[in-house]
This record gives structure tokens, C-alpha cells and sequence, in this order.
């Protein structure tokens, strides 16, 4: 029966394995295929490497080598803005978990309703607001309203909340210490897990933000991956008939569109691989004095 | 012994802890307050501004109302509504149970097998935007999908019968699952991994199963998380922007930019200037997220402390 | 603090603690070091420039700033802002609300582009009276010029023309023993006989955006038509429904599929080796990168004719698949030195090769030598330039661009229906009620007789 079981579970398992891994094979044998192989051969048919090597020529040579520019845009803006993000966001989760200091659940109360707010009602005010402080154009411009990540803070707020036992840090209090002390560490070496989880998912999220740099960033040369995937996009003659007539020049078609695209997915994920190990542990047992 | 070990578990506190607490509340919001600039600034503030554009019209005069009587009137109101309620729906659907279902069976066996499909799984999450719908606009095309077997019995061998207006919620929901599910089953394991081993320990030397620790014993503990996911979930089902508007984009035309409420949102504000009735139709959207939180909220427990 | 001392957290802690400081130092030095190249204030001296091109255009404006080392040209690639986008809107309103921003040349892909940037609430293009001289202004062909003017005033130049000609693939038709057709109708008997002869191969295609421009456009359907202060939408007009009743029994024998030629599927039921293409009504764009880089259907096949009359009616019209304006911005500080640059892109800049305008170039003295060179192109059967030539002259007027775009109405209205086997017939007044509420969400009002 248990036998079943497992086999059944892995059964399952291995067929939403492949829906979601299924498509990203094709995305990594695409670069190896001409345009026209890409249309005519059967989806894992593997091209070659030549053919990769010369979609990254073309990839490379589009618009001056704009694409070094936007994946350098992008990790200046996921790294800065993440740095921001885990020294506000976590201790503000703390903060909010071990007090019911006044304002709190206002704190929390807006935190949640922001969370939801559309995007494209908040892009102008906040373009405004950048324009007040003089930031348009500058790169601060995308890292600080990145740097706003409610999400981090529910993350913090919600794992301090349920996996740290109040035991724990009241043992540390009788032990001596005093507030700051006992989050830098207790709490925080102990949240290692949320400090994972909220580095892995602001990285991301800022990663594969779209709107925000689309709207505010006047030069796509400051575009961070996405908008500049949208833009490549609308440069393949067979999404955008558009520019058909100069295919020839720019040069980008579907495999330089999937290497594109390939390359950009990388540094997520040796985030993922990195926060992975971090996000499994588990919680320290045993420092509840009885 | 389950009861006596969830009594002292994370969530169950002591009386002991509560005095002390009044110095501590001002500590509290000592460590909120960096983050307070941020809040106020691109969450506040900008949220305020959009209350004051969809009560105002563009000369700043009030107009009560207006603003949303006039966009439910638009002909595409209704029908953008209609469709972010039914792709939401599936959309909720996909999460709560498939995410929260794929994570149980994940940690009911938490080994390297385990690691390398959660890895698997999370993959599709790399990929947002652009490079998802990139993705799927061959996956969704009978011609050259290495899913075509699937489409042909749908009886779909054209990709413009893939997108077809009829399709648009289910195909939405499924590129939102393919790219989403991985994330949101990153966050419910390693909420799952919160639970101390003793009580599973506990659970399985009393005898129950696996499914029955899976539902009786973990599921509870992890309802914050599910709530949580939930009401983010509602929130984005029903703000759903990108994907039809890359769809939008890479089909020509054939899905129409104004699918989704948000987009017409985003039309109205930036095709024709009306950016007082974009912002009712965004605070349309608030309500009816905040609706469905505020319930979840009250429902779960989600704010309180001492739990 | 006993639990202190058991604990690696001190170590722990620094690790990471490092890397945020580092990192916040390198956000620091760059939000010091300013915004790269895309300082707002660029354009404020008479000597800079800010253009903004999509990605096809960008060989003209690099060529641009090689001959002009003096100037201070910012050059900004963009997504071209093409089929019914709203990038430019978006940008345009946002740049309007802070009062400074504005490039000071636009390239557009969409047509219609102009209409809305000339008109409120955007106000951002400029008149070309007094920017460009007139002698020069007079050598665009005079449709194109009313595409660009509103209201009487001309707000943008064509980059290139789009003219609808008859493609034909001159190899398969000498080999089922096919005559060019004239007109419409007899193209319309030879889809027929094709379909029963030689089924698989087709004579055109109606199933991208925006096959409206090329079967009713061409066919004086008063889709968009401005009377005064109207505009006319009327679907249901003869000139509309004589063409549906001609296309649907094609539509129907599979010999004018509604699939887009820029398909997977279209290429590889009717490209490259199988080269079932034996006619394509197309605009002059199509030459190669359709049938070459698209379709790869090999050379020496394919060929231009006159565009197809309608039974004898005269004059001949055609219709119009893009063709890019320059747009110069009204808020530009260096006017003339916008001026210069559009003079540059559309009259001079010409190279040969495989680098040659990809377009049919709007301004006539340099079409000439383009069609030079396109008539010695060893891709096509026979000399295509004679057909286009003459085509340039023969786009209806009738048809004026709007401040929506179209196509998405086309698309999501008539294509999405074709393709689920309705006639076309059938979806012409849906179409026409489609159009209707965009122009009247636009601000127009319309007649629909």
C-alpha cells in the first residue's frame, strides 16, 4: 500500500515536473536552432552550438551592445534595492511581531492595502514624486521605490510571527539582554530563513519588474532586463511586422529572442540555488529553558 | 501528547511573556521606523494621490462619483470585469489547492528527490513577463509546441484558436500558474518546515498516516501562509496586467488591450489622458481585494500577536 | 548573555552585514555619479539633440551623428511604439505633467501616430511649415502628406511608403500556365481555379492585423473617413460588401486563408521549399523581408505587378501597410537642428547594399535611386520597381488617419472570427459597431451612413 502511495506521489510529481520544465527545455534548444529550423524541425531537435554563438553575435551587436547594458541595469537595481530592503523590511517584521506598540495594525492595516494597489495608478504620482526630488534619470529613480517591499515585511512579519517561539526570546530577555541586542542575536541569526526568503524574493521581483523602469526611464539605455526584452521584441520582424522591412539589419530573430531571454532568467536562478539551502533549515531546537 | 506538544508549539504563548510587553512596545516601532520613509512615500502618499484623482476631474474640481459612474459606463468595463473574475477564480483555484497540494506532497518526503523537484517546479519562476509569454506563444502554437498532442485534442490546430476569447481566462491562469506556482510552493515549504519534527514525530508514533498528518496536523499550522497567499492572490488575479498586454502585444492586437480591467485602467489614464477615471476604476479594484482580505483577515487570525 | 557565546551569529551576521554595505556604497556612488546618459537637460543648449528611434532606424541615426561630430546627439532606441502600443501616450503624458523630458525628433512605426500627438491632450508634435523648407516638403507624393497633416497642417514626413501591390510568384504561375491577373475579379477566378487545380496553393492571405488596409482600403471601403468635423464609419457601404462577397467563397475553397504571415504555420505550410505562394496582394515592404526572411521561399520566384483594379472602374487605388513618420517635437529647444536631422534621415541618407533602406523611400528624388538598386537585386523573378513606381501615386485618399489605432478592431473583431469559419460578410457590421465605439471613445462622432 505504501508502496502505491509513494509510487502514485511520484507519479505526480513527476507530470507537473515536466508542464513546468518541459517549456524551458525548449527555451534552452531554441538558441541552437536557425530561425528557420526553429519553425520546420521538431521542438527538442538540438541545432548546434555554431548556431548559438551566432545568435549572441547578434544579440551583442543589436543597438551596441545594449543588452550587457540592461542585465548590468538590472543587477545594479535588484542588488541596491534588495541591500535596502533587508535592512528595513526585516526589522520592521520584527518590530511588528513582538509589541503592540500604537499604530501597528494601522502599519500593518496600509502595508496590506499597498500590497494590492494596482501599479498603473501608482506610476504617476510616483513618477511625480521622483520629479520633485530630481531623480528622473537617475538610478535611484528605480532603486528606491524597489526598495518599498510590503511583501518582505509580511514575509518578516508572518515568519517572526509563527516559527520563532516566544520562548525563545523571552529566555534571551531573562538571559539579560536588552531589545537590540536580542534581535541582532537571536532574531536575526534565527530568521535566517526569512532573510533568504525575503533577499530571494525582492531580487526577483525587482528582477522581473516591468512596469515601473518601462514608465519612468526616459533612455532605454538605463532599461533594466525587462522592458529591454519588451523592446527586443517589438524588434523581431515575426512579433512586430512593423519592422519587417529591416530584419536584415537588426538582426534579431526568434533564437537571438530566446537566447535573450535564456541569459536573463540566469541570475535568478543561481539566486534561487544560493537562498535554497538557507530556506531549508529548519529551526533551531532545544534554547527553551523550561 | 499531539495536544500537549501544540500547547507549548509556536503559536500557543504563555501568559508569562505578557507583562513585560509595555516597555517593549515602543521598541517595536523602533525597528518599523526605517522602513516607515518608504511606506509613506511609494505606498502611501501615491495611494492617496489616486484617492483624490478618482473623486476629482483634471482640472482638480470635486466630482463626487462621477468619475465612477462614468467609467462603469465605458462599453469595455463590464466585460474586462467579467473576464478578471473568472480568470481569478481558476486562478485561486490553481493555487490553493494545486500549490498547497504539490507542497504537502513535497514535504511528506522531504528528501534530495524532494530538493531537485522543488527546484524543477520553481524554474518557470525565473522567467516573468516578456520571457514567459515568449515562451508560451510557442508552447500555444499547434505548428511547433512540443505540447501539440494536448492542443489537437482540444481541438486547437491553429494558435489563433489557442487564444481564442473563450480560452483567454484558462490560458492566462495557466501561464500565471507555470510562472507563480514554484514561488508560492518555496514559501508554503519552508513554512512547513517551521513545524518542529517533534510533532510530526508525535503524530506518526500515535499512529495517523501520512495524509492524515498532512491535513489534520500540518495544514492548520500553515493557514497564515495560506491566507496570506491568498489574499495576494486575489489581489493580483484580479490587477491582472501583464500577461494580456503581452498578449496583446505579440498577437497583434487580437486580444484587445482593454481585457483586463487594469488595463483599461492603463488605457484610460495613458491613451486618453483620463487619469481620473483610471483611478477609480484602480480604487474599483482596491475595494474589492480589500473586500476579500478584510474577510480572510477576520477569518484566519491573520494580525493577531499572540498566536 | 550566555546563548551568546554558543552562538557563530556574531560571525555570521558580518558576512552579510559586509555585502549590504557594500552594496548600498556602489548605490551610493551610483545615484552620486548621476543618470548616465539620459540627463532631461540634454536638449536645453542649441547644439544638442535627442532622438528617438526604433530599432530599424537606428543605422540613420548612428550615420547621423558620424557626419555631424560638432553636435551633441543623444540617440535613444525604443520599442518603435508600433501596432496600437501605447508607449509613446504613456510617455508623452508623463513628460507633459513634470514640463520637461521631450526628445526632440520621434521616430513612429504606427501611422496614425501623428494624428493624436498633433491634437489635445498630448500637443507634442510640431508643424513642419517654416521647419523644412517647402520646395522640399512638395517632393512627397501628396497621399502621404495627407496622411501626416491634420486639420490642414502637415505635422510629420513619411520615412517610407507602403503601397499595396500585387506580389506574384512569376515561377509557379509560368508553370501552371496563370496569367497576371488585372483586376480583382479575374484574381478572384484564378483563386477559384487554383483551388481545384492545385489546391494547397493560395493567392493572398487575410489574416494579419491589418488585412483591412490591403482588401478594403485599396477598395475605397469608408472605414475612416473625416466629413468636416465627422467621421465616417460605414460598413455596410457597397464598396465594403462587393469585396466581402468576393473574398468569402475564397476564403472559404482555402485559397485565402485568414492565418498571418508571419506564422510559424504560414511558413511552413506555404514557404520555403514547399513554395505554395503563387499570389500575395502586399505592401512594397513585403519584397524580401516577407518573402525571404520570412517565408524563405528561394529567389528567383517572386515579382511585383501593378496593384489589382476593381472590374473597370478608374482610377486605380490602392491601399497603404504603415509607412514611419518623423515627428519633431513643438517643445524641442533646437528646432533647427531637429529640422536637419529629419531633412538627413528622409533625403539623403541612402546607402547601397545590404545595408540600403529597408523601405521604399517616401521622398521621391531618393526613391528613384532606391529603385535602382532594388531592380538590379538578383532575389526577385523580374524587375518589381515598375509596379511600385506607379502603385506610389494610387493610394485612395479616402481612407485619413485617426487618433485610434484600427488594426487591434480588425484583429480582434473580424480575424479571431475568420479563423472560426465565419464569412466575412457576416462580420463587417460587427466591425463596423467595433470602430464605431473605439472613435467614440476617442472623442469622435460618427455618422455610420
Amino acid at each position: 500500500m505504501r508502496l502505491v502511495a509513494r509510487g502514485l506521489r511520484f507519479v505526480i510529481l513527476a507530470a507537473f515536473a515536466a508542464f513546468f520544465v518541459v517549456p524551458v527545455i525548449w527555451l534552452i534548444l531554441a538558441p541552437t536552432k536557425s530561425d528557420e529550423a526553429l519553425v520546420s524541425r521538431g521542438p527538442f531537435a538540438f541545432g548546434s552550438l555554431h548556431n548559438v554563438a551566432l545568435a549572441w553575435e547578434h544579440l551583442d551587436a543589436f543597438s551596441e551592445q545594449i543588452y550587457r547594458a540592461w542585465i548590468g541595469n538590472s543587477l545594479l537595481y535588484a542588488l541596491g534595492a534588495t541591500a535596502i530592503v533587508l535592512v528595513t523590511a526585516i526589522p520592521a517584521g520584527y518590530g511588528l511581531t513582538m509589541a503592540d506598540f500604537p499604530g501597528r495594525k494601522l502599519i500593518l492595516t496600509l502595508t496590506l492595502i499597498v500590497m494590492i494597489m494596482p501599479a498603473a495608478t501608482l506610476v504617476l504620482p510616483i513618477f511625480l514624486e521622483l520629479d520633485a526630488l530630481n531623480l528622473i534619470g537617475n538610478a535611484l529613480s528605480i532603486i528606491l521605490p524597489f526598495a518599498f517591499f510590503p511583501f518582505g515585511v509580511y514575509l518578516a512579519y508572518i515568519y517572526y510571527s509563527t516559527a520563532i517561539p516566544r520562548d525563545l526570546l523571552d529566555a534571551a530577555r531573562i538571559d539579560g539582554c536588552g531589545e537590540l541586542a536580542t534581535f541582532r542575536h537571536i532574531a536575526l541569526p534565527l530568521a535566517k530563513p526569512v532573510v533568504a526568503l525575503v533577499f530571494f524574493f525582492s531580487f526577483v521581483s525587482d528582477w522581473n519588474n516591468f512596469f515601473l523602469p518601462y514608465a519612468v526611464l526616459a533612455d532605454s539605455q538605463q532599461y533594466p532586463i525587462q522592458p529591454g526584452l519588451s523592446t527586443l521584441l517589438s524588434s523581431t520582424p515575426s512579433f512586430n511586422p512593423a519592422t519587417g522591412g529591416g530584419g536584415q539589419q537588426v538582426g534579431i530573430f526568434r533564437p537571438e529572442l530566446a537566447l535573450a531571454t535564456l541569459l536573463a532568467v540566469i541570475p535568478v536562478a543561481i539566486v534561487f540555488l544560493l537562498s535554497q539551502r538557507a530556506l531549508v533549515r529548519g529551526l533551531v531546537a532545544g534554547a527553551v529553558k523550561n | 501528547m499531539i495536544d500537549q506538544l501544540k500547547a507549548s508549539a509556536p503559536g500557543a504563548v504563555g501568559a508569562q511573556a505578557t507583562r513585560k510587553r509595555g516597555l517593549r512596545s515602543l521598541h517595536g516601532l523602533a525597528f518599523t521606523v526605517p522602513y516607515l520613509p518608504f511606506l509613506i512615500t511609494f505606498g502611501i502618499l501615491p495611494m492617496v494621490y489616486a484617492l483624490y484623482l478618482a473623486v476629482t476631474d483634471d482640472t482638480g474640481g470635486w466630482v463626487g462619483v462621477d468619475n465612477f459612474t462614468r467609467t462603469v459606463r465605458d462599453y469595455r468595463f463590464l466585460p474586462a470585469f467579467g473576464h478578471i473574475l473568472l480568470y481569478t477564480t481558476m486562478w485561486l483555484g490553481s493555487l490553493v489547492v494545486l500549490v498547497v497540494g504539490l507542497a504537502l506532497l513535497l514535504h511528506g518526503r522531504a528528501n534530495r528527490v524532494t530538493s531537485v523537484f522543488r527546484f524543477l517546479f520553481y524554474i518557470p519562476g525565473a522567467l516573468a513577463g516578456a520571457a514567459s509569454i515568449l515562451v508560451w506563444l510557442f508552447m500555444l502554437d499547434p505548428a511547433v509546441s512540443p505540447g501539440s498532442f494536448l492542443l489537437h485534442l482540444f481541438d486547437t490546430d491553429l494558435f489563433v484558436e489557442s487564444i481564442a476569447p473563450g480560452r483567454l481566462p484558462f490560458v492566462f491562469a495557466m501561464i500565471a500558474f507555470w510562472t507563480g506556482a514554484g514561488g508560492w510552493i518555496v514559501v508554503m515549504y519552508g513554512a512547513l518546515n517551521t513545524i518542529p519534527d517533534e510533532l510530526e514525530e508525535a503524530a506518526r508514533i500515535d499512529g495517523a498516516g501520512p495524509v492524515t498528518v498532512a491535513l489534520r496536523l500540518k495544514l492548520p499550522l500553515i493557514r497564515k501562509w495560506i491566507a496570506y497567499m491568498t489574499i495576494l492572490a486575489f489581489a493580483t488575479g484580479t490587477q491582472l496586467f501583464v500577461e494580456p498586454q503581452l498578449v496583446n502585444q505579440a498577437s497583434l492586437g487580437m486580444v484587445p488591450d482593454t481585457w483586463s480591467s487594469n488595463q483599461l485602467a492603463y488605457q484610460l489614464a495613458f491613451r486618453y489622458g483620463d487619469f481620473n477615471g483610471a483611478a477609480a476604476i484602480s480604487i474599483d479594484l482596491i475595494v474589492i481585494a480589500l473586500i476579500a482580505a478584510v474577510l480572510i483577515v477576520k477569518r484566519t487570525g491573520l494580525f493577531r500577536t499572540e498566536d | 548573555m550566555t546563548l551568546l557565546r554558543n552562538s557563530t551569529s556574531l560571525r555570521r551576521l558580518r558576512r552579510p552585514a559586509l555585502a549590504s554595505l557594500t552594496v548600498a556604497g556602489l548605490v551610493a556612488i551610483a545615484a552620486c555619479s548621476g543618470g548616465g546618459s539620459a540627463d532631461p537637460k540634454a536638449s536645453q543648449g542649441s547644439k544638442e539633440l535627442t532622438v528617438w528611434v526604433d530599432s530599424v532606424r537606428l543605422p540613420v541615426a548612428q550615420a547621423y551623428v558620424k557626419e555631424h561630430p560638432e553636435l551633441k546627439v543623444n540617440v535613444v532606441t525604443y520599442d518603435g511604439d508600433g501596432n496600437g502600443a501605447t508607449t509613446m501616450q504613456t510617455k508623452i503624458q508623463l513628460w507633459n505633467r513634470t514640463g520637461k523630458g521631450w526628445p526632440d525628433v520621434v521616430f513612429s512605426q504606427q501611422a496614425n501616430d501623428p494624428v493624436w500627438m498633433a491634437q489635445k491632450p498630448f500637443e507634442f508634435a510640431a508643424p513642419l511649415k517654416g521647419l523644412i523648407p517647402d520646395d522640399v516638403l512638395s517632393k512627397w507624393p501628396a497621399t502621404s502628406t495627407a496622411q501626416c497633416s491634420v486639420g490642414g497642417t502637415q505635422y510629420c514626413v513619411q520615412d517610407n511608403l507602403a503601397q499595396v501591390v500585387l506580389w506574384v510568384n512569376q515561377k509557379l504561375m509560368k508553370q501552371f500556365g496563370y496569367q497576371v491577373p488585372k483586376t480583382w475579379q479575374q484574381w478572384a477566378e484564378l483563386g477559384q481555379k487554383v483551388a481545384t487545380e492545385h489546391p494547397g496553393y493560395i493567392i493572398g492571405n487575410i489574416g494579419d492585423s491589418y488585412g483591412h488596409w490591403i482588401y478594403l482600403w485599396g477598395n475605397q471601403c469608408p472605414l475612416s473617413q473625416l466629413q468636416g468635423d465627422k467621421l465616417l464609419i460605414n460598413s455596410t457601404d457597397a464598396h465594403c460588401t462587393r469585396v466581402a462577397t468576393m473574398l468569402d467563397p475564397l476564403i472559404k475553397n482555402g485559397s485565402l486563408p485568414p492565418l498571418s504571415v508571419f506564422t510559424p504555420d504560414f511558413a511552413g505550410k506555404f514557404g520555403g521549399a514547399k513554395d505554395k505562394v503563387l499570389m500575395m496582394p502586399g505592401p512594397s515592404w513585403y519584397a524580401q523581408a516577407v518573402f525571404d526572411q520570412t517565408l524563405h521561399i528561394p529567389p528567383g520566384r517572386i515579382t511585383a505587378a501593378p496593384p489589382l483594379q476593381w472590374d473597370t472602374e478608374t482610377p486605380v487605388t490602392t491601399g497603404q501597410v504603415g509607412g514611419g513618420p518623423w515627428i519633431i517635437s513643438r517643445h524641442s529647444q533646437n528646432l533647427t537642428g531637429a529640422a536637419d536631422f529629419v531633412t538627413y534621415a528622409t533625403t539623403v541618407f541612402n546607402p547601397t547594399g545590404k545595408d540600403a533602406r529597408p523601405g521604399y523611400p517616401a521622398y521621391a528624388p531618393l526613391a528613384d535611386s532606391w529603385l535602382k538598386a532594388m531592380a538590379a537585386n538578383p532575389y526577385f523573378a523580374a524587375d518589381p520597381t515598375p509596379a511600385l513606381k506607379s502603385a506610389a501615386d494610387q493610394v485612395w485618399g479616402g481612407w485619413n488617419l485617426v487618433t485610434y489605432p484600427d488594426q487591434p478592431e480588425w484583429s480582434n473583431t473580424v480575424v479571431t472570427q475568420l479563423v472560426a469559419g465565419k464569412s466575412l460578410s457576416s462580420l463587417l457590421p460587427p466591425l463596423g459597431d467595433s470602430l464605431a465605439k473605439a472613435a467614440q471613445a476617442a472623442g469622435y462622432t460618427v455618422n455610420r451612413q
